[in-house]
C-alpha cells in the first residue's frame, strides 16, 4: 500500500511531494482485490471445512478407523474459527503498521492527505480488530466457558482496541485540521509502539494459556496452507475496503474545499453595490439552507455597477445586477 | 570583549530553568500536592468502603499491589491533566514557545516536575495504604522492594502523561480525553509493575520470576516510550 | 453410533453454535462497515447537490 520512492522525495527539500490521490493504481487494483477477496476468503472458508484435518482434543478411551486413518481423539471443530481469528489479527496489525508510516509521513510533509491515508488505515484496523475479538472471544466462550478472562492475550487485544477507539474520540474532541491531524499521527505511532510491548507482556509473564501455535511446532500443512489463503483473501479485501473509504473521505475534503473557495472568492467579483465589510446582520445561512431558500425577485435595472462581473470559472458575464440585501450572504463571508 | 552576558544558555540551563519554574510554582501555590494528596486519601476511603467486609487478613496482601496502582493510576490521572491546564490559561506555554531552543526540553522538564509530584504523592499515599490496610495482615521480608517497580511504574507514566496532557489540553473534555488516551498506552507498563509489586508485597519462594521479568519489561517501556515521547513532543508542542 | 465415534465427535454440536456465530459476526461487522462508509458517501452527494442547487440559483438570479 505504500508508495515506492516516497519518503525519499519527501526528504530531499524542494521537491514536491507525491500526494496519495484516489485513482492511482492502487485504486486499478481495488476492485480486482475485492474480487480476489471474496473469492479467496470463501475458498479458505470451505478448505477449512472440508479439507484441513480437524484439531485433535482430549484422548478418547480406545480408537476408531474414520475414512482410512486411525482417530484416537477428540476431533475439534471449534478450532475452525483459528482459521479467520489469526488472518483477522494479522491484517489489523498490518493495518496499523501502514497508519503509523502514514503518520510518520504526515509528520514529515505537514500534507493533510498523509493524514487521510492514517485515518482510512486506522478504521480498516479497527474493523479487523474488532474482527478479531469477535472471533477470540466465542472461542474463548466454548473452549474455557468464559465470555471474558483476563488472559494476557486478550487483555492484549482489548486494550489495542481502546487505543484505536481512543484515536477516534481524540480526532473528534480536536477541531483544528492540521492540529488534529498532528495528534492523530502522533497518537497512531505510540499506538503502533505499545502494541508490540504489549504482546511481549504477554508472552513473557507467566501465567499464559493463550494457545501459542507458532511456538509449540507449528501448524500442519494443510493449516498452514489454509491461514495463508484466509490471509492473502482478507489482505485483499482489507486493501479494497481502505481504498473505499480513502476514497469517500477524499471526496469529502474536496467538497469542503469547494465550498471554502466557494465562500471564499474576493469581493471584485461581485456588483460594487454590495460590499463585503458591511456584514448583513442576518445569521449566516450555511450552502444548504441557501440551496432552500426562494428565488429573489426580478432585480432592478440599477445604475452605476460594473458592466461585467467574473464568475466563478474566471470568465466574464454582463452584469444584470442584484437587489441589496438579497445576494446570498454566505458567499460573501 | 564582554559578551559573556549575551552568552546562549545551553539545553541544560534552559531544562534547568523550566524545572525551577514548575517547582516554585508548587513551592508557592501547593496546588498540585494539596489535591494530588487529597484525591489519594479519598481513593483510600473508596476503598475503605469496597472492601468493609473483605479487608481482612490475607486476601489484602494479594490484592495490595494492584490497589497501590489503582491509587497511582488515579491520581496521577488528576495532576497530569492539571500539569498543562494552568500554563494553557495563564498564556505561559506562549511565553515559553517563544523561547528559541530544542522543544524537547520542555517534554523533559516537565516530565521531571511531572515525575517528582507523582514520587511526592506516592511518598505520601502508600505508606497511608499501608497503614490503613495492611498493618494488620504478615508481609514478607521483600516488601521494601515494591519502591522499585514503583519508581520505574512512575517514570514511564509520567512521560506519557505529559505528552498526552500535551495533546489533549488543546481538545474538548480534556480531563476524559487524557484518561481515554493515558489508560490504554500506560497498560504494559502497569500489568508489568502491578505484576512486580505484588511479587515483591507476597514474596513467595519463586518471587524473583514475578520480580525481574516485569521490571525489565518495564525499563524496556520506559526507554522506548520516553524516546518516542521525546521525539515527538516537538511536533505536539508546535502545532 | 458406537461409544468411541460418539466421544470423538461429542464436542462438535456443542461448539457449532459458537463457530457459526463467528463467521456471521464477521460478515456482519465487514457489511456494517461498508454501510458506513456508504454512509458517508451519501452525505457528500447531498452536500454535492446543494451546492449545485445554490450555484444555481446564484446564476439564476443573476441573469
Amino acid at each position: 500500500m505504500s508508495r515506492s520512492g516516497g519518503s525519499a522525495e519527501a526528504r530531499s527539500i524542494g521537491k514536491p511531494v507525491k500526494l496519495p490521490d484516489a485513482g492511482g493504481w492502487q485504486d486499478a487494483i481495488a476492485v480486482p482485490a475485492a474480487i480476489a477477496g471474496a473469492i479467496l476468503t470463501t475458498a479458505g472458508f470451505l478448505m477449512a471445512f472440508l479439507w484441513a484435518a480437524p484439531v485433535n482434543g482430549a484422548a478418547v478411551n480406545g480408537f476408531e478407523m474414520i475414512g482410512d486413518t486411525v482417530v484416537t481423539h477428540q476431533q475439534l471443530i471449534s478450532q475452525k474459527i483459528f482459521y479467520f481469528h489469526m488472518p483477522a489479527a494479522i491484517v489489523s496489525f498490518f493495518s496499523l503498521v501502514m497508519a503509523a508510516f502514514y503518520g510518520v509521513r504526515f509528520l514529515m510533509t505537514r500534507e493533510q492527505r498523509f493524514d487521510t491515508c492514517s485515518r482510512a488505515l486506522m478504521e480498516i484496523a479497527l474493523l479487523f480488530v474488532i474482527m478479531t475479538m469477535i472471533t477470540g472471544d466465542l472461542w474463548t466462550r466454548f473452549e474455557w466457558g468464559v465470555w471474558w478472562t483476563w488472559e494476557p492475550r486478550l487483555t492484549t487485544y482489548l486494550i489495542l482496541m481502546l487505543i484505536v477507539i481512543a484515536y477516534f474520540v481524540l480526532r473528534n474532541a480536536v477541531d483544528e485540521p492540521e492540529k488534529r491531524a498532528t495528534f492523530a499521527s502522533v497518537v497512531s505511532i505510540i499506538a503502533l509502539v505499545d502494541v508490540p510491548i504489549c504482546f511481549m507482556v504477554t508472552r513473557l509473564i507467566p501465567s499464559s494459556v493463550h494457545p501459542v501455535v507458532l511456538r509449540e511446532g507449528g501448524m500442519s500443512f494443510d493449516m498452514g496452507v489454509t491461514v495463508l489463503v484466509v490471509l492473502i483473501g482478507m489482505l485483499c479485501l482489507g486493501h479494497a475496503l481502505y481504498r473505499l473509504r480513502f476514497r469517500a473521505l477524499r471526496l469529502s475534503e474536496r467538497m469542503e474545499a469547494l465550498k471554502e473557495a466557494l465562500d471564499e472568492r474576493p469581493a471584485s467579483h461581485y456588483p460594487s453595490n454590495v460590499q463585503p465589510t458591511i456584514a448583513p446582520p442576518v445569521a449566516t445561512p450555511s450552502i444548504t439552507e441557501l440551496a432552500n431558500d426562494p428565488l429573489p425577485d426580478e432585480p432592478d435595472p440599477d445604475e452605476g455597477k460594473p458592466a461585467t462581473a467574473v464568475r466563478p470559472n474566471g470568465e466574464l458575464r454582463p452584469n444584470k445586477g442584484r437587489i441589496k440585501g438579497e445576494y446570498p450572504t454566505c458567499l460573501l463571508r | 570583549m564582554q559578551y559573556a552576558q549575551s552568552k546562549k544558555p545551553s539545553t541544560w540551563q534552559h531544562f534547568c530553568i523550566l524545572l525551577r519554574k514548575d517547582l516554585r510554582r508548587e513551592f508557592r501555590t501547593r496546588e498540585m500536592l494539596t489535591s494530588m494528596g487529597l484525591y489519594a486519601l479519598l481513593v483510600i476511603i473508596v476503598f475503605g468502603a469496597a472492601l468493609a467486609l473483605t479487608a481482612r487478613g490475607v486476601d489484602i496482601v494479594s490484592m495490595g499491589g494492584g490497589l497501590i496502582w489503582v491509587l497511582i493510576v488515579f491520581t496521577s490521572l488528576l495532576g497530569l491533566g492539571r500539569s498543562f491546564s494552568y500554563e494553557k490559561d495563564q498564556g505561559c506555554i506562549e511565553g515559553v514557545l517563544l523561547v528559541p531552543m530544542d522543544r524537547s526540553v520542555i517534554f523533559l522538564a516537565k516530565a521531571v516536575a511531572n515525575m517528582l509530584f507523582m514520587l511526592v504523592v506516592e511518598i505520601i499515599a502508600v505508606p497511608l495504604f499501608y497503614f490503613f490496610f495492611m498493618t494488620g495482615s504478615e508481609t514478607s521480608s521483600t516488601f521494601l522492594w515494591i519502591i522499585v517497580p514503583l519508581v520505574l511504574g512512575t517514570i514511564g507514566m509520567a512521560g506519557i502523561g505529559t505528552m498526552l496532557s500535551t495533546i489533549t489540553m488543546h481538545t474538548r473534555a480534556a480531563d476524559v480525553m487524557l484518561a481515554v488516551l493515558f489508560v490504554p498506552i500506560i497498560f504494559p507498563l502497569l500489568y508489568a509493575c502491578t505484576t512486580a509489586t505484588t511479587a515483591a508485597i507476597i514474596g513467595s519462594v519463586a518471587w524473583m520470576d514475578y520480580f525481574v521479568i516485569p521490571l525489565v519489561i518495564a525499563a524496556g517501556f520506559d526507554i522506548i516510550m520516553l524516546l518516542v515521547c521525546w521525539v515527538l513532543y516537538d511536533f505536539v508542542i508546535s502545532s | 453410533m458406537n461409544p468411541i465415534l460418539a466421544d470423538i465427535y461429542s464436542t462438535i454440536i456443542p461448539s457449532a453454535p459458537y463457530l457459526i456465530a463467528a463467521y456471521a459476526l464477521i460478515w456482519l461487522v465487514l457489511l456494517v462497515y461498508v454501510a458506513f462508509v456508504v454512509r458517508g458517501i451519501k452525505k457528500t452527494e447531498r452536500e454535492m447537490a446543494a451546492l449545485e442547487l445554490a450555484i444555481q440559483k446564484e446564476y439564476a438570479a443573476d441573469e
